[in-house]
């Protein structure tokens, strides 16, 4: 009865804790792989495999970089398990269009719309930064490079970013 | 010395890279400040881009299972029966456990104050000025409370009154051992129970306070851990005088 009780808490503890993580590894699977339906399949998954393994997570601090680490190798195991055809980015963005245009003002929309053409390598460690919170030690951690490698692509990132939005990039430095 | 270059790079790699000699460079070359703030609103969008839509979606709605959707191509039959198989999973759990989370509220309210925090980040720095005792006082005043003198809430080095879900709320920053706290009295806003977040890089509470609404409490990055930002809460509760 004692372990029939314990047990429950800890599964109400963490299905706590995946309610509270939930949104941003939904919008982290989403920019991922700039497909709604994939990241939702991803999420999905990735909390059965959680679900699964929830005694390997120790320490719920260190909740966030253990699911995205699942989430990065479920995304992976997509494309082992399926061989995508090489899409247009336009017509990625126009796809997700009313997502990506939902109830915002239309530069956010050109905003997400010039995040859909950063290549991956760019695109991954600044939703890290910015949307995740993770410091540059944490997205170096994660994506298994040095912490300057992982600077390099960030601000190649925002500069491409940039030039995408058709920002003022006059006082933008160069490599 | 830091040159422009060196501190535009820098930037653009972490536009809030905590590093004094990047605030002291900003603070002396007038063309890096204006750099630093074109820059920041860029940040500030981009930070609200990036909060698409299966998000909100997902904050808003009270049920943890993803609803399933239209077949999508590029899913097998065999991916459909773990997504069902997790579905059924998440649901029993839901159900032993008491469905003790389903009923959390202010999940929404959570996501209005981070994305009220994302509009601000100039609010963020790490800083040792504290904000002057008047200015702090007129940003009180209207919610009808005060921050006892010598209290724990600890030194607060922003303060302002923002629109917040149609009231003037007080905003507030504290400088704390784990880095800025912000701190937002919502007197208009009721939380049957305490709330914990961790949605965008940003980490924190919401405590309901008996008779006078909320007080959310919140931290940016890892740097906190819930237990700490909830003793930041309870000291900062501790040091309100309420006086109307």
């Amino acid at each position: 009865m004692k372990d029939q009780i314990g047990g429950n808490q800890k599964r109400a503890r963490f299905q706590a804790l995946c309610q509270s993580l939930r949104p941003d590894l939904l919008r982290f699977a989403f920019w991922l792989s700039r497909d709604r339906a994939l990241a939702e399949d991803v999420v999905q998954e990735t909390m059965l495999r959680a679900w699964k393994a929830q005694d390997s997570l120790q320490d719920e601090a260190a909740a966030k970089p253990w699911f995205l680490t699942i989430i990065r190798r479920e995304y992976a195991r997509c494309f082992e398990r399926k061989r995508f055809v090489t899409v247009d980015v336009d017509e990625l963005v126009a796809r997700e269009e009313p997502m990506l245009a939902a109830a915002e003002e239309q530069n956010l929309a050109e905003m997400r719309a010039a995040l859909f053409k950063l290549p991956d390598e760019y695109r991954e460690p600044l939703v890290l930064q910015v949307l995740m919170g993770f410091s540059t030690a944490e997205i170096a951690r994660e994506l298994d490079l040095s912490c300057g490698a992982v600077l390099t692509r960030l601000f190649r990132a925002r500069k491409q970013l940039r030039v995408l939005c058709g920002e003022d990039t006059s006082m933008d430095p160069q490599e | 010395m830091m040159d422009c270059a060196q501190y535009r790079r820098s930037m653009l790699a972490d536009p809030h890279d905590p590093d004094p000699r990047l605030r002291e460079h900003c603070e002396s070359c007038h063309d890096c400040n204006l750099f630093s703030e074109r820059l920041l609103r860029f940040e500030s969008r981009l930070e609200r881009a990036l909060r698409v839509g299966p998000a909100s979606e997902a904050a808003a709605s009270s049920d943890n299972v993803v609803p399933l959707r239209a077949r999508s191509p590029l899913r097998s039959p065999a991916y459909r029966k773990r997504m069902l198989a997790m579905a059924a999973s998440v649901l029993m759990a839901l159900v032993v456990g008491g469905g003790l989370w389903l009923s959390a509220p202010g999940a929404s309210l959570a996501a209005d104050v981070v994305t009220h925090m994302r509009e601000e980040p100039q609010a963020w720095r790490r800083t040792d000025v504290p904000v002057p005792n008047p200015k702090l006082d007129n940003v009180l005043r209207d919610s009808h409370l005060r921050l006892a003198a010598g209290g724990g809430a600890g030194m607060v080095s922003y303060a302002s009154s923002c629109g917040f879900r149609g009231h003037q709320v007080p905003h507030l920053v504290l400088q704390t051992d784990a880095g800025p706290v912000t701190v937002m009295v919502l007197v208009h806003e009721r939380s049957p129970k305490p709330v914990q977040f961790d949605e965008q890089g940003y980490r924190g509470v919401i405590v309901p306070v008996p008779g006078h609404g909320s007080l959310a409490v919140l931290t940016r990055g890892s740097a906190a851990d819930m237990e700490a930002i909830e003793q930041i809460a309870h000291r900062v509760l501790d040091s309100i005088v309420w006086t109307g």
